[in-house]
């Protein structure tokens, strides 16, 4: 579709109009820039490696591919059950299965090198060193438009917590990231914490292009029957609907003090949950738990933004932005093109 | 396979709370094999929130049909599905089991509902000119897998837990007598079943004394809890020799001596 042009079934309408931009910037100070053609993105995890959906997907229409989450290492993950459904969402545990840094540089990324959609690669550290490892060994490597910090993983030196835990451990990582990458570096936030809105400004003054908010929430299920808890791993992440309301409201908190774009994550499932982000202060969206259930959730909400911005008068999709909040508490304009 | 809006055409309870449903999908018949599965939204809501995954049970050239037991929330919104309701359908998924073009006789173990994939495998080996025997177990009578949805060429013989009809046991304790006339085994059911299975068609590895060497092949169709089931979630893996494999992509059909059975289940 023409950036600036005019549908073709224009000559029907009353009065010409432009085709409604979707495009955003989600890296605006980086030197690299990380220019979506839409503000919908898959989330981590959700979407494997980019080619699992390709048979019922068009995946290069999507704003970007999170990738599965990367370790220095391949794992193997928890033992199982490692999922449970729970009242409108899901409860995992998988425990970052996924091919290593290695197959991801040899194999993956010169895939994604010939593909028109981004890929920003989803990278977990166990030490500060590690992420340094990844983020450097992951810059300049051709296919990897971003990076996305995974910042909600033990810290094994620190007796095993979160970096996301503290302003101080969150800003640390991305700090490290920063200084070994020239790549966007977009942070995602744990929702499992006291402040994250000091955590967010911490992370956003340590260097992150964008954050990404937020990862799961922390849940338990009991298996009455067994009398324990049903997961192996005991503890796993809620996702899906249940939480779209809880992070919604983070995303509206964090927009009113950092510059830095925000990516709404949680319970995306159609255009009016998308809206509801884009409203509060995201300036893009990621897709997660409903990939599993509507493989064509992303691409539904990209032509469902565009028809809304069409039928509201709008010309791009910035003009959406934070528009949910009061004009006097609005920070300076969202940095979108 | 691909994402489809299936018409159900027939709805039939054949056990307590287990229908049969027969689905109109030209393209679901063409291109489903024994061993495969549909996933299927419970509603247009998101609660339940996930798809459910259904063995296909019979396959036709005008659809497939499903044996769908109500045994959560989800399942039975599926198996009360009245004529006429069209459903959101994710398929053909996962690896089928496969027929050796030298295999004539045929044993096969279904407990429960596991029998699903079975009958559409008995009816394919029926096909190619094999002998079949199924062995299906149940916890009571009522539950007994009904003679009259099976092909009349398959010898057919059933256990129940309380001993109300049939055998009165495990239905793994019927295998043993069909272990030097078959060529193959074929499995689908609880994971201690399959287990059972795997031990008692391979009674030198897993140290029975005295026991015979086997070396027949041996298919197990494993059940698992799935979110996707387009191998992007790693939800459904199950432990195997080669580290953990999703079920829903790698399986659900896998050879026996692959899989790791201690602590696979919990």
């Amino acid at each position: 579709m023409p950036e600036n042009g005019t549908h073709a079934s224009s000559g029907s309408l009353p009065r010409l109009r432009p085709t409604p931009s979707l495009r955003v910037n989600l890296a605006p100070n980086n030197m690299h820039g990380l220019e979506l053609a839409n503000p919908v993105l898959v989330a981590s995890g959700t979407f494997g490696y980019g080619t699992e959906y390709q048979p019922l997907v068009d995946v290069q229409r999507l704003g970007a591919i999170c990738s599965k989450g990367i370790t220095v290492r391949p794992r193997d993950g928890n033992p199982t059950p490692r999922i449970a459904e729970t009242p409108a969402g899901m409860l995992n545990a998988i425990g970052l299965q996924n091919v290593g840094l290695r197959a991801v540089v040899s194999e993956k990324a010169p895939m994604w090198s010939r593909w028109a959609v981004p890929v920003i690669a989803n990278i977990s550290g166990e030490s500060i060193g590690e992420f340094e490892h990844l983020a450097g060994t992951l810059d300049g490597v051709p296919g990897i438009a971003g990076l996305e910090v995974n910042i909600s993983c033990p810290n094994i030196r620190d007796g095993g917590r979160l970096f996301a835990d503290t302003a101080e451990s969150a800003a640390a990582v991305t700090r490290a990231c920063r200084d070994v990458s020239s790549l966007p570096l977009m942070v995602k936030l744990s929702p499992n914490v006291g402040n994250i809105v000091e955590i967010a400004q911490a992370v956003e003054a340590a260097g992150a292009d964008s954050l990404s908010v937020a990862n799961t929430l922390l849940g338990m299920l009991i298996d009455t029957k067994a009398r324990k808890p049903y997961l192996a791993n005991r503890t796993g992440g809620l996702s899906g609907p249940a939480v779209r309301p809880v992070i919604v409201r983070m995303v509206y908190q964090i927009t009113s003090v950092v510059s830095i774009p925000v990516v709404g994550v949680g319970g995306v499932t159609c255009t009016d949950d998308a809206l509801q982000y884009l409203m509060a202060g995201a300036s893009a969206v990621q897709v997660g738990t409903a990939n599993f259930v509507n493989p064509r959730a992303a691409l539904e909400i990209i032509d469902g933004l565009s028809a809304y911005l069409h039928q509201q008068g709008m010309t791009s999709v910035s003009e959406l932005i934070g528009i949910a909040r009061p004009p006097a508490v609005l920070p300076a304009v969202p940095t979108v093109v | 396979m691909d994402l489809y809006k299936v018409t159900i055409t027939a709805n039939e309870t054949i056990m307590p709370g287990t229908h049969v449903l027969d689905l109109d999908s030209p393209a679901l018949g063409k291109s489903s094999r024994p061993g495969q599965f549909v996933h299927i939204r419970t509603g247009p809501t998101w609660d339940p929130l996930l798809r459910r995954p259904m063995s296909i049970f019979r396959i036709r050239p005008d659809g497939v049909s499903l044996l769908v037991r109500a045994v959560g929330v989800g399942s039975q919104i599926i198996a009360e599905s009245a004529v006429g309701t069209e459903l959101d359908v994710l398929g053909p998924l996962g690896r089928p089991f496969t027929i050796d073009p030298t295999a004539r006789r045929l044993a096969m173990v279904g407990g429960g509902y596991g029998v699903a994939p079975l009958v559409a495998l008995a009816t394919e080996a029926l096909g190619k000119g094999c002998e079949v025997v199924l062995l299906v177990g149940a916890a009571t009578a009522d539950y007994v897998f009904p003679a009259d949805e099976l092909p009349p060429e398959v010898e057919y013989a059933f256990s129940t837990v309380d001993g109300t009809l049939g055998h009165r046991g495990l239905v793994t304790e019927l295998l043993p007598r069909y272990l030097d006339w078959c060529d193959a085994v074929y499995a689908c059911g609880p994971t201690p079943m399959l287990e059972a299975v795997a031990r008692l068609t391979r009674p030198a590895r897993y140290g029975v004394a005295g026991a015979m060497r086997s070396e027949k092949p041996v298919q197990v169709a494993m059940e698992q809890h799935m979110s996707c089931a387009m191998g992007v979630c790693l939800g459904c893996v199950v432990k195997t020799k080669k580290g953990y494999q999703r079920v829903c992509r790698d399986g659900p059909v896998f050879e026996a001596d692959v899989m790791v059975w201690e602590g696979s289940h919990a």
